[in-house]
């Protein structure tokens, strides 16, 4: 008997996972009765694990490490070796074979965003400290999110931060991929990517999303890089005076956890602390904040296809609550947050500004 | 029913600027990402959905460089039994000679079957007419864009064709026969990598093109790969945001998009 059977039939039902589920009471998907079925090996509906944001709440707070979140990426990987997938996703996954990022842009134009740049950015082997930013396709390609890398570029090297990219080269770091059950398609990402990580000698990386960061540290495997997101760099910078924030930012700016930076990997403090040494900027917080902040649902997956059911999305409760507590405006640090709160802020008036453009107006 | 099926790797385009190299003579296909030729896509589908339903065996041929064995296994791991390549030394592009090619080979080798399923066209060269050229060499029934195969019987199928202005032909052809196949016929499986992997331990034959090339001319000749002339009528809209919106919702109401 493997091991992941073992863990589910650990499973005492307590609930605590549905109880932390950000899909659990208005969507069909109740991840408690999913690993029930699975202990009873009973068929279960193709269309309910895509339902899960890969939130990673449910195994964070399973008493019996029964580890939900895998259990569901398990059930995908059997669809996905079935060939019985949504249609968008089958196309992420085959854009993401061809060219590299789930939207199936060309890979010679993973560099496009740094055209905005007025400086030059190295490659990655060409730099002494062998630090490389790591872009991400949805901030390598997508109009609203390339301006992260380009603010990122501009505040490093306004704090004289050595970093080299990879350009082209790069390829998708598999973290969503692996959460859609293509295990195969992961290890195919996660090879050419380590390949390139040593030819090049990287001794460090910095990524600009969370995701990215997730799993170079967690599920690349021992490569021996530092890994690092972007507001612990940064944080750093600021505390150690190389970057000096002169502006005002008279605003009250709420933030927003992103899973897979917060209550996934434990940093909820330096875009915290970023945004507390901006002089005027008034820090909220969301009733959900922390460990138990409130999923986005752009993750596992869901960036790349839409549930059938019709609910109101937690993106729009997170605007809702927002405005409720008066803030000017929504702040994150993860570009899929970016684009589900955008949506429904942009039609109620609400702004949402990645960590990063608001630095841009006080340096 | 024993079904061949032709699939071909065809370089990634809809998302790159193609560059001409030299004077004109080739494409620079060198820094290009290849997958599977869409159409292809679906007739290897509906060739294992037939087999599927009725019983027999699929075999997949390409015709192309060695990488070509890359969509050999895309097949087998859809379903597919066993995958031929024909392997080419140049980039065979004249339909005739590929029709050509595989006619020879079929004969040569003798390779019994009841039906062979082509895509419509492929998304480099678009010539639509391989299937068509070799059903002609081997004197059986041909049919094109084949949206539906309603009806498999001993000696006949029948089947729908997607003709102009959203109407279908339905047609009864007789066995054996080519029928090139058009995208939206089924919804094709996702292939893993995985589902690659394990496809890579059943064997493919290779084959070597040069052994087959009796009769095998090219009718048509590339003079020069050329860059589609510049045409004006694009409109630059310009000034504040709100502007530029009026000027949007002022053009669409006069060509009559918005009343």
């Amino acid at each position: 008997m493997n091991v992941q059977v073992n863990r589910i039939l650990t499973c005492i039902q307590c609930g605590k996972c549905t109880g932390s589920c950000p899909e659990a009471g208005k969507t069909p998907f109740n991840i408690r009765m999913l690993i029930r079925k699975k202990q009873f090996q009973y068929a279960i509906e193709e269309g309910i694990p895509w339902y899960c944001t890969s939130c990673g709440a449910c195994t964070l707070r399973c008493p019996r490490d029964v580890k939900p979140s895998e259990v569901i990426i398990d059930m995908r990987s059997a669809l996905v070796e079935d060939g019985q997938i949504p249609l968008s996703l089958q196309k992420a996954l085959e854009d993401t074979f061809v060219q590299k990022n789930p939207w199936g842009r060309s890979r010679s134009k993973r560099g496009a965003w740094t055209e905005k740049l007025d400086f030059e950015i190295p490659h990655v082997s060409e730099t002494k400290e062998k630090r490389l930013l790591f872009v991400c396709c949805i901030q390598a390609y997508d109009p609203r999110c390339m301006v992260i890398p380009a603010n990122v570029a501009r505040i490093l090297k306004k704090a004289d931060f050595e970093f080299g990219i990879l350009g082209e080269e790069e390829a998708c770091c598999g973290n969503e991929i692996r959460r859609i059950g293509e295990s195969g398609l992961f290890e195919e990402l996660q090879e050419e990517n380590t390949t390139n990580f040593k030819e090049y000698g990287v001794k460090e990386i910095i990524t600009l999303s969370p995701h990215c960061m997730n799993v170079f540290k967690k599920e690349y495997g021992d490569t021996g890089i530092n890994v690092s997101h972007y507001t612990e760099v940064v944080w750093e910078l600021i505390k150690n005076g190389a970057l000096d924030i002169k502006g005002q930012y008279e605003k009250k700016v709420i933030y927003h956890d992103p899973c897979f930076l917060g209550k996934q990997n434990g940093i909820f403090d330096q875009p915290r602390n970023i945004l507390s040494a901006i002089n005027g900027l008034q820090l909220l917080e969301f009733s959900r904040s922390r460990e138990i902040s409130l999923c986005c649902e752009g993750g596992g997956g869901r960036m790349f296809f839409e549930v059938e059911t019709t609910y109101q999305r937690n993106a729009d409760l997170r605007v809702l609550e927002a405005i409720e507590r008066g803030a000017d405006m929504i702040t994150t640090a993860c570009p899929f947050c970016v684009m589900t709160l955008e949506d429904p802020a942009t039609e109620k008036g609400q702004v949402v500004k990645e960590l990063s453009e608001i630095l841009m107006e006080v340096l | 029913m024993n079904i061949l099926v032709f699939t071909k790797r065809v370089p990634a385009t809809q998302e790159e600027e193609l560059r001409i190299l030299g004077d004109g003579k080739e494409v620079d296909l060198s820094k290009l990402p290849f997958k599977v030729n869409d159409w292809d896509n679906y007739a290897v589908e509906e060739a294992v959905r037939i087999a599927e339903k009725t019983g027999g065996t699929v075999t997949a041929i390409s015709i192309g460089d060695a990488e070509s064995d890359e969509v050999l296994r895309r097949a087998i791991a859809m379903g597919v039994k066993d995958g031929f390549l024909i392997e080419v030394e140049k980039v065979l592009q004249d339909p005739y000679a590929r029709a050509m090619l595989a006619y020879n080979f079929l004969k040569k080798e003798n390779i019994p079957f009841d039906t062979i399923l082509t895509g419509v066209q492929s998304e480099d060269d678009q010539f639509a007419s391989v299937g068509g050229i070799l059903a002609a060499l081997l004197k059986v029934p041909y049919s094109s864009m084949v949206i539906g195969i309603d009806n498999i019987d001993k000696d006949h199928l029948v089947l729908r064709r997607e003709l102009e202005g959203g109407l279908q032909e339905r047609a009864k052809v007789i066995l054996p026969c080519v029928l090139s196949i058009q995208s939206g016929i089924n919804e094709p499986r996702y292939v893993s990598i995985m589902g690659v992997r394990k496809a890579s331990k059943v064997e493919r034959k290779i084959f070597k093109a040069k052994d087959y090339e009796e009769n095998m001319s090219s009718l048509i000749e590339v003079v020069k790969w050329v860059y589609p002339p510049k045409k004006g009528g694009a409109t630059m809209l310009s000034g504040e945001l709100e502007e530029i919106c009026k000027q949007i919702l002022g053009i669409i109401k006069e060509k009559g998009v918005y009343q």
